[in-house]
């Protein structure tokens, strides 16, 4: 029998180390999840190759064909074994308990300078607000590696969630309430933000892009963002800030969302429409439910544009998409 | 109708009308249940708009309430009304003789007599499997859909109103009319059998229970003819989006209800038959297993069922009277719903596995010519499991912006239910060590119970640890737990039940073969479809997407593939039991030689289960113990006394 | 199924065999004590959205209800002398059918009809009064959810005394059986025990 159980805890073990279960760590507190994780996998690896073992070797010694009628030895119990296999899982459960307090606390602690990103949710958008670079505006989620981030988070409308794969840390958004969590990114590269709680029909693609900059590059991006950039363009700026990014393919903005209709050859989908470039996209930001692009559904593109920018914002906007210069 | 009953009359009975006489426009049965849910549903519809009317609200035909009020609590009442569920009590409290009872409506001698109400709880015990099996087939079937539409990235065939639709469906039909009433339906059948009794305590409200189910799941899958679709929120429907859902969403608010009641009165049923109808010395400690199983079960639906009747009223209220239960902007709380919910909610994992358990400590000690190991801490542990299950349910809420302080305690509880739990595995493992082993198709499918039911425990470890479960919360690696412990736990133990208890139910045999060959297609598939699956989702891929990220395709495409397989492996099952009801081979009164009562009458049972109430002398699981017996029986009808005189 | 049934029939009748009583409880009694617990919890979960509402909600009211509103203490503090008044009624109702006193009995089902029903009108033109309505803040929603939700009991207890009073009038019910006047008495007493809680939580603190 222990010969099965080692042969079963080896191939289970394979399956454990073989597959890439968990991707590739981008953050601290990924780093310290994973070790929870290899914590717990050991022990459950030992459980299920002992239950295994024992079932295996029980079918194949102890098999009895249809005729026989004999029956077993009347065993009805052990006190010592019962005792046994309650109190070895308590202890093995606790230590698993123990090490993700601990993980747990250390996970949540922002250390003495945070960087400070708020995050705003709606059906079925994100945006971000850096409060400690002036309230620069964005949509798309930078960060500067290394630096440990305390995300505040408030939802406009139902819950979301916030989660990004490489970085471990999950929250979810709830309307009336502030929630937090700390990330502190480990590795540079483009990651995507998506929502994990169902929100409604717009949920599946409530995605943002995450970009981790060096410190310096960092530096250089909200230097830019600051001053307009090297774009001289207010719409640029309310166009990125506003996460419309996020949905929509965009060539000026660099922008390669696939959720929304490209907004390339906007001018010339109005014109075949026979409307007036700006008075279609200016509908199209303000009351996006009334004209519905084929092959889009309606209720995705946020439907309260109107409200949270200003006219003048929402002129610099039409005048930015359907690429007239101001 | 049981003695017991006779005491709650207090005056005689003296003679009525027969029933059968009667035209049928007023007879009981489904031609009297359809006009009176129309008529039912009329006085809703005039109700709500004459209230309206005189109070002088705008619009007076608001058709919400309308739906609410007269379309799914009025009409549903009316319908049970018309097909005879309240007769007896109407009599009675109208102070009227009640009708004598010839007990036309108990027991089946035609297949038509599972169409009426019926107080027979084995009658009653097949209504409930055959029942649920259809609403599984439908679930399953809307499971097949959306898993093509996962099949690739992108969408394909449906939108993502649809989709969640689909996905909420599923789950709500699973859980609510397939899963916990399966089990109900079996315990019908056996606990009043294996404890001496003639019938359950209350025959009339089983009855009652038991039609509140197909009106609960018809009323979920009406929704997808609501203008705007099926309820699209998942089955735990978070407020405040459920508030805002189109229409479709009460009928999932309100199916709830029904099936909540249902379940609570049986529950309610189950305890009292428990407590007062033990034959003369089955004492608590000579109940078998399942017995001690749908008792802690039903404790546990009788204390939490509640709560969910709470949750879904609150959103209903939200959403037609306009009240702030979970508008924060009006001082409502949010996090109100989830914690609610999940009060009742994660107590009913629990409803959904307890019951399984039972049957798999009956099977493996059956099978294995064994007493059961531990019989005592046995049924501890299932005490264990229901005080734990009430201290745990806010690990569901991780991350879900709930108080700080409440996750560690929470996640040290939810660990501690590895424990009782643990308890179960290793003590059937003890029984199958050493025993008389018999591979047939009741014990495969406990044994491949057991080793799902583990994987599905684990990674419910994994997801107790805050940490981890903050990383795997609302992916792909939740939907692997779900599936692992509902269906490679729960669903395989209902497999194991209905092939253990079929000769008994029908009177047949089901084929062996087909059994094994459903058995390792079905372990196979499984495998195949949801192991994949925690991968999935530890790498990043959401659950209740309709849409995917491309790096996640080929993983999606297998798991769709082999899904259809399981789907497959289905047909097998369906295919078995239907010939082998029909046209199997007598079945001997006990083919597995076991000791329970049930098997010591004969298969079928006889209409009031025994001719004379048995005498318990000792354990249930004495196998090996030369001499030993769990009950005299006496009286002619039983085979045991028969064999005895000759 | 069906063969061996006739056969067991043979035609005659031929009922189950005495149950086994195994507890010294009565079997009904059993059940209402079991339904009172679970409509207990259906009340919990009302007091526990009271309680997210008042107490967990970061932005609670400071004071309860929050201004200008106000409860009507007086009004209810009546009501709960009727009702708890009511609940003696039902006491001496039961009493007097175990002593043979079949007046009693009516007049015991009558007097606690009347008083429920007393308090439920008052409960409605409360409503009417109040000053505010289901929409206007989770407080109210709390009020009504369960102001509304023991009504709604009360309502039922007055349906299961009205059909023992029907019997009660039509000479059922002896000394030896009288479940059909227990039954709804307990059930009268925990309705009236949970407005004393509904009360004091949601009026008084
Ligand atoms: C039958 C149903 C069932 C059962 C029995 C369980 C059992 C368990 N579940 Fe599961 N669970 C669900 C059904 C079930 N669950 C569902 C449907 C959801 C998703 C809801 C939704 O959001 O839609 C869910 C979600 C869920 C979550 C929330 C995840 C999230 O959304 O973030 C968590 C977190 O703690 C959890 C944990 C557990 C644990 C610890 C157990 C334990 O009871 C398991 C105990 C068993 C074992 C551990 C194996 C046997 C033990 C041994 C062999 C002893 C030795 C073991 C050790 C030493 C470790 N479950
Ligand atoms: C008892 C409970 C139960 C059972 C048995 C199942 C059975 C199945 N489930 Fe489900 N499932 C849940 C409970 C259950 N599920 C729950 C609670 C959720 C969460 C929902 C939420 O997020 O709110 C969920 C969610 C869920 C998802 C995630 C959806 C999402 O998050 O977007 C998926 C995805 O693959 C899935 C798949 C399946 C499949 C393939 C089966 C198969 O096992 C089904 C097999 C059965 C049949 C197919 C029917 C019978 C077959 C025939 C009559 C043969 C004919 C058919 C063919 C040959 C194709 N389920
Ligand atoms: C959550 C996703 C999302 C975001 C964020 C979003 N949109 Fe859209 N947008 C859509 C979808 C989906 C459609 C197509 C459906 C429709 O017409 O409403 C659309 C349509 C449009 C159209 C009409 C395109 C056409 O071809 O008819 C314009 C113009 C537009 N969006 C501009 C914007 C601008 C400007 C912003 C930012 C202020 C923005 N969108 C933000 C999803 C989004
Ligand atoms: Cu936002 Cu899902
Ligand atoms: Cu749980």
């Amino acid at each position: 029998m222990a010969g099965i159980g080692i042969v079963i805890a080896i191939l289970v073990t394979l399956v454990a180390v073989l597959i890439p279960w968990l991707p590739t760590s981008a953050s601290e507190q990924m780093d310290r999840i994973e070790f929870v994780y290899w914590f717990a996998t050991v022990i459950c690896i030992a459980v299920f190759a002992l239950v295994m073992a024992v079932l295996l070797y029980s079918v194949m010694a102890f098999r009895s064909p249809p005729e026989d009628e004999s029956d077993g030895p009347p065993i009805h119990g052990n006190t010592g074994l019962e005792i046994a296999w309650t109190v070895v899982p308590a202890i093995l459960v606790i230590a698993i308990g123990v090490l993700s307090a601990f993980v747990l606390s250390k996970n949540g602690e922002a250390g003495p300078n945070p960087l400070n990103v708020k995050v705003f949710a709606q059906q079925f958008a994100w945006r971000f607000v850096y409060p400690d670079d002036g309230g620069l505006k964005s949509g798309e989620l930078v960060l500067p590696l290394d630096r440990t981030v305390k995300f505040e988070m408030e939802s406009a409308d139902v819950i979301h969630s916030f989660w990004i794969p490489d970085m471990g840390q999950k929250q979810d958004l709830v309307p009336g309430i502030t929630t937090s969590i700390i990330v502190t990114p480990t590795r540079t590269g483009m990651f995507s933000l998506v929502c994990t709680e169902l929100c409604g029909v717009g949920h599946a693609t409530m995605r943002a892009t995450v970009r981790v900059l060096s410190q310096d590059d960092f530096a250089a991006w909200v230097k830019e963002r600051k001053s307009g950039g090297g774009k001289p363009n207010a719409g640029a700026a309310i166009f990125a800030g506003a996460g419309c990014g996020g949905c929509h393919t965009f060539t000026p903005a660099g922008s390669n969302g696939e959720i929304g209709p490209g907004l390339d050859d906007i001018v010339s989908v109005a014109q075949k429409a026979g409307r007036d470039p700006a008075e279609f996209v200016r509908e199209a930001i303000v009351e996006p439910g009334k004209v519905i692009t084929p092959g889009y559904q309606d209720g995705v593109m946020p439907p309260n544009y109107g409200e949270t920018l200003s006219p003048e914002e929402i002129d610099a906007l039409v005048a930015y998409v359907t690429g007239a210069k101001k | 109708m049981s003695v017991i009953e006779h005491t709650s009359h207090d005056a005689g009975h003296g003679s009525g009308a027969p029933p059968n006489r009667r035209n049928i426009l007023m007879r009981p049965g489904f031609v009297r249940a359809a006009w009176c849910f129309a008529l039912f549903f009329l006085v809703g519809l005039y109700l709500v708009a004459g209230i309206r009317w005189l109070a002088g609200w705008d619009p007076v035909y608001d058709w919400n309430i309308i739906v609410l009020v007269g379309g799914l609590t009025l009409a549903p009442i009316g319908f049970l009304l018309g097909l005879g569920s309240f007769d007896y009590w109407l009599y009675w409290i109208s102070g009227r003789p009640t009708i004598p009872d010839d007990h036309a409506n108990h027991g089946a001698h035609t297949w038509k007599d599972y169409f009426k109400v019926n107080t027979d709880h084995k009658v009653i015990g097949v209504q409930y499997l055959v029942t649920t099996f259809i609403f599984f087939t439908l679930g399953g079937l809307m499971a097949m859909l959306f898993r093509a539409e996962l099949a690739q990235p992108g969408m394909q065939f449906m939108d993502n109103q649809t989709y969640n639709g689909l996905v909420s469906m599923h789950a709500a039909l699973m859980i609510f009319v397939f899963i916990i009433p399966a089990f109900a339906g079996l315990a019908n059948f056996a606990v009043p059998l294996m404890l001496g009794a003639p019938d359950m305590a209350f025959p009339r409200l089983n009855a009652l229970s038991f039609w509140f189910l197909p009106i609960a799941g018809t009323m979920f899958l009406c929704s997808f003819l609501a203008p705007g679709g099926a309820f699209a929120t998942g089955w735990t429907s978070y407020a405040p989006l459920a508030s805002e859902q189109p229409i479709g969403q009460i009928f999932f608010n309100m199916g709830v209800q029904w099936a909540g009641a249902s379940s609570i009165l049986t529950a309610l049923n189950f305890l009292v038959t428990i407590i007062t109808m033990r034959a003369p010395g089955m004492t608590f400690w000579r109940m078998p297993l399942l017995v001690w199983a749908n008792f802690t079960t039903s404790l546990l639906v009788v204390i939490a069922t509640p709560f969910i009747a709470g949750s879904q009223f609150f959103v209903m209220f939200d959403r037609i009277m306009h009240t702030s239960f979970f508008v924060p902007a009006d001082g409502g709380y949010v996090l109100g719903y989830q914690h609610i919910f999940w009060f009742y909610s994660h107590p009913a994992v629990y409803i959904m596995i307890l019951p399984g358990f039972g049957i798999i400590s009956e099977i493996i000690s059956v099978m294995s010519r064994k007493p059961i190991f531990g019989y005592r801490l046995m049924a501890m542990s299932l005490l264990g499991i229901l005080v734990l299950g009430f201290s745990v349910w806010a690990h569901h809420m991780f991350v879900a912006g709930m108080a700080d302080w409440l996750r560690v305690p929470m996640m040290i509880s939810t660990l501690l239910i590895a424990v009782p739990t643990g308890v179960k595995v290793f003590s059937w493992l003890a029984t199958l060590w050493e025993g008389r082993i018999k591979l047939n198709t009741p014990m495969l499918f406990s044994l491949g119970f057991i080793s799902m039911f583990v994987i599905g425990g684990l990674s419910g470890i994994y997801l107790a640890s805050v940490p981890i479960t903050i990383h795997a919360s609302d992916t792909y690696f939740i939907v692997a737990h779900i599936h692992y412990v509902l269906f490679g736990g729960s669903v395989l133990t209902v497999f194991a039940g209905i092939y253990y208890w079929f000769p008994k139910m029908t009177g047949r045999m089901y084929n062996e073969r087909l059994g094994k060959l459903h058995f390792w297609l079905t372990f196979i598939s499984f495998n195949l479809t949801f192991f994949p699956m925690h991968w999935v989702g530890l790498v990043g891929m959401p659950r209740r997407v309709a849409d995917y990220s491309d790096r996640f395709a080929d993983l999606n495409l297998f798991v769709t593939i082999s899904s259809f397989a399981l789907g497959a492996s289905v047909v097998v099952f369906f295919y078995n039991m239907i010939v082998s009801w029909a046209r199997g081979p007598i079945a001997e009164s006990n083919p597995w030689r076991a000791m329970t009562l049930e098997w010591q009458v004969s298969s079928p049972p006889p209409i009031f289960n025994f001719d004379e109430i048995p005498q318990v002398v000792g354990g249930p699981y004495e196998y090996g113990v030369p001499g030993a017996r769990h009950a005299i029986l006496t009286g002619g009808g039983t085979p045991a006394a028969k064999e005895a005189h000759a | 199924m069906s063969a061996h049934a006739e056969a067991l029939h043979g035609g005659d009748h031929h009922g189950p065999p005495p149950a086994n009583q195994s507890s010294r409880i009565a079997p009904t009694i059993l059940g209402m004590f079991l339904f009172i617990g679970t409509e207990a919890m259906l009340f919990g979960s009302f007091f526990a959205a009271y309680f997210f509402v008042r107490v967990v909600n970061p932005d609670a009211p400071s004071t309860w209800p929050p201004a200008p509103n106000e409860f009507p203490q007086f009004v209810a503090g009546i009501n709960t002398a009727i009702l708890v008044t009511s609940s003696f009624t039902m006491h001496w109702a039961l009493q007097s059918i175990k002593r043979n006193n079949r007046r009693g009995l009516q007049a015991g089902l009558l007097l606690t009809i009347l008083m429920g029903t007393a308090f439920l009108l008052t409960q409605f033109i409360e409503y009417a009064h109040i000053g505010f309505n289901t929409s206007d803040g989770a407080f109210a929603s709390v009020f009504f959810g369960l102001t509304g939700l023991h009504g709604a009991h009360v309502l039922v207890g007055l349906l299961l005394l009205t059909f023992a009073a029907n019997r009660a009038f039509r000479g059922h019910y002896s000394p030896e059986h009288h479940h059909g006047v227990e039954l709804p008495g307990i059930y009268w007493h925990f309705v009236d025990v949970m407005w004393i809680v509904v009360y004091v939580t949601v009026y008084l603190i």
